[in-house]
């Protein structure tokens, strides 16, 4: 493969028509090069699914382009869908069906030889730890265990480019922490993944490169100790009684940018670095506010996002909600 | 892993039957291991073949009665009811598929397309062979003859096949328009009117008045009544005119809508 497994141009996918149209893809441009794991961050609804259903075929462009792993996804569908794995969000498992049942029926659906299936899915089966829940059917296994079982389904055919949406969403830490392990362990063997995730902690964590997706455009892109870096100032969060909230926000605004934060708190980007903590709570103490709470936090990529779009990712629900594509449910 | 994709065989005729007969297994073995949502389909035409043979026994001594018992007369129509009935919940399987998530699963992998649906309309005819075994076994039991014998049952089996292609070809164009495994169900008694408009449950010599003539030109009293043939009649080829010929027309139509759907709902995609 010469070019990036994944480039999309001006990628655009509406919904609806006349005043009803939802731009939940609006101009996306893209790269993910070879061997990247690549984080899409984003709250539900910025269209960050949608993006990966447009990528792996599920839906077709409304405007613009994109390639994966060379093949264009509305003109050579077929030959991108041999070429990708895919674990959708919500881990859709038919729960009748045992987990080898089900890698058996993958396989065919590649048209892997029968010998070659078995060996692999033997394979993939200890890989994600699931040999001894094999022959049990996929409706007694636990979130953690579809979820493992939904990744080794997406690898049986060996793709090149993986496309995991929201892979952790639910899980409990544990479960969380296995699957990053492994997507890991797949990015080492030279797989490319595309990870959507709406935890901070997995982008950071796991990406070499993220962007971050508002209102189906991307707002920053690049590797996250850049991002976090050209945030700049760390982040002073005060909690105060309500009736001080304003005298304290003049205070605050003295020592640098007034950042977004969650209700009920206040932040202050401190231009003069960490030093400046002593002076805002001597200031504050003499403006006769009272600090209930203090924290002082590093930039994250919250204050990437936050800086990016005017408001904090955790808890947030973008209002670029697209209404449901099908029977099923809407893209996010 | 060496992360280099492994490129599948081109489609041809031969991968889109594997494929079709993988999905189709899949389906049965779907429909086997829910006992609980396959046993209306038996327990219900059972029931109401008892209720019927209980009730209107002495029907069958009058004269031009088309069958030597009530229990014989009530056969196919039991068949047919059980058919239909599982043919439905195969459709609704469908839907679930789609409501769920399987079923874009299925669309994100190189699958042929039409063996998605082809696949669950080779299921509904498994699935009503095995409805016709089991049927005719229980009724013969009690006492119900086929008349003209192996090639009967032959006859029969294959209708209760035809018939569920028909079924499911139908309601698997509407689980794939709605998305909705409610929307397969509450179809159903639609398909359950028609039914009781036919001669399914009664002679169509004995009806009167706009019942017969609903009945009449209800092509499920023509189906019946070919299958009513297999059980009651000496051998004639008006039996497989009637009790193939017709579900296999509508068939075709179904089958055609079933895809229809498939192809439009892939295109708003």
């Amino acid at each position: 493969m010469t070019s990036a497994p994944i480039i999309a141009r001006g990628l655009v996918r509406h919904f609806g028509s006349g005043d009803n149209t939802v731009r939940a893809v609006d101009g996306v441009d893209l790269q993910v090069n070879q061997g990247e794991i690549f984080g899409f961050l984003g709250p539900n609804g910025a269209g960050k699914s949608t993006t990966v259903r447009v990528l792996t075929t599920l839906l077709k462009p409304s405007a613009g382009s994109a390639t994966v792993a060379g093949f264009d996804v509305a003109s050579q569908a077929d030959q991108v869908r041999r070429s990708i794995g895919v674990a959708l969000q919500d881990a859709a498992i038919d729960p009748l069906m045992t987990g080898r049942e089900l890698l058996d029926l993958q396989s065919v659906l590649y048209g892997i030889p029968r010998d070659r299936a078995q060996k692999r899915g033997e394979e993939l089966l200890e890989r994600v730890g699931l040999t001894a829940a094999a022959d049990r059917r996929v409706g007694t296994y636990s979130g953690g265990m579809r979820r493992r079982l939904d990744l080794a389904l997406s690898l049986v055919h060996e793709p090149s480019v993986l496309f995991l949406d929201e892979p952790t969403t639910g899980l409990d830490p544990m479960s969380r922490l296995t699957l990053w392990e492994e997507v890991r362990r797949l990015n080492r063997e030279g797989t490319t993944v595309l990870l959507t995730t709406q935890y901070l902690e997995e982008a950071d964590q796991l990406a070499d490169r993220i962007a971050i997706i508002d209102h189906g455009k991307i707002v920053r892109e690049g590797v996250p100790r850049d991002l976090k870096s050209a945030v700049g100032a760390p982040t002073l969060l005060i909690d105060v009684d309500a009736s001080h909230t304003e005298t304290a926000r003049s205070v605050l605004a003295r020592f640098g940018d007034l950042r977004p934060t969650s209700e009920g708190t206040l932040g202050v980007g401190l231009t003069q670095g960490a030093e400046a903590v002593a002076g805002v709570i001597r200031s504050l103490d003499e403006a006769g506010v009272h600090v209930r709470h203090l924290e002082l936090n590093e930039p994250s990529l919250d204050d990437v996002f936050a800086e990016a779009t005017g408001y904090r990712l955790e808890g947030a629900e973008s209002k670029a909600e697209a209404p449901p594509a099908g029977g099923r449910r809407g893209p996010r | 892993m060496t992360a280099v994709a492994h490129v599948a065989p081109p489609r041809s005729l031969t991968t889109a039957i594997h494929h079709t007969f993988r999905l189709m297994q899949r389906s049965v073995l779907g429909r086997l291991r829910q006992p609980a949502a396959l046993a209306p389909s038996f327990i219900f035409p059972l029931f109401f073949a008892a209720l019927g043979s209980a009730s209107f026994q002495r029907m069958s001594k009058l004269p031009d009665f088309p069958a030597t018992s009530f229990l014989n007369y009530t056969a196919a129509g039991a068949i047919v009811q059980g058919v239909l009935f599982a043919a439905t919940s195969s459709a609704g399987d469908l839907a679930t598929d789609i409501e769920q998530g399987f079923f874009e699963r299925l669309l994100v992998s190189p699958v042929t397309r039409t063996a998605i649906v082809i696949g669950r309309l080779g299921s509904a005819m498994v699935v009503a062979v095995a409805q016709v075994f089991v049927f005719l076994g229980i009724f013969m039991a009690f006492g119900a003859r086929i008349e003209t014998g192996i090639v009967g049952f032959i006859g029969l089996t294959v209708s209760g096949a035809l018939l569920a292609l028909t079924m499911s070809g139908l309601m698997s164009g509407i689980a794939i328009r709605s998305g909705s495994p409610e929307v397969v169900q509450g179809s159903f008694p639609m398909v359950f009117a028609l039914l009781f408009l036919s001669s399914s449950f009664f002679p169509r010599q004995y009806m009167t008045g706009w019942y017969k003539t609903v009945a009449s030109w209800n092509p499920m009293s023509h189906v019946v009544e070919g299958m009513q043939g297999f059980m009651n009649q000496p051998l004639d080829v008006d039996m497989f005119l009637r009790a193939w010929l017709i579900p296999l027309g509508i068939s075709i139509v179904s089958i055609m809508f079933g895809l229809r759907a498939l192809s439009n709902r892939l295109a708003a995609q």
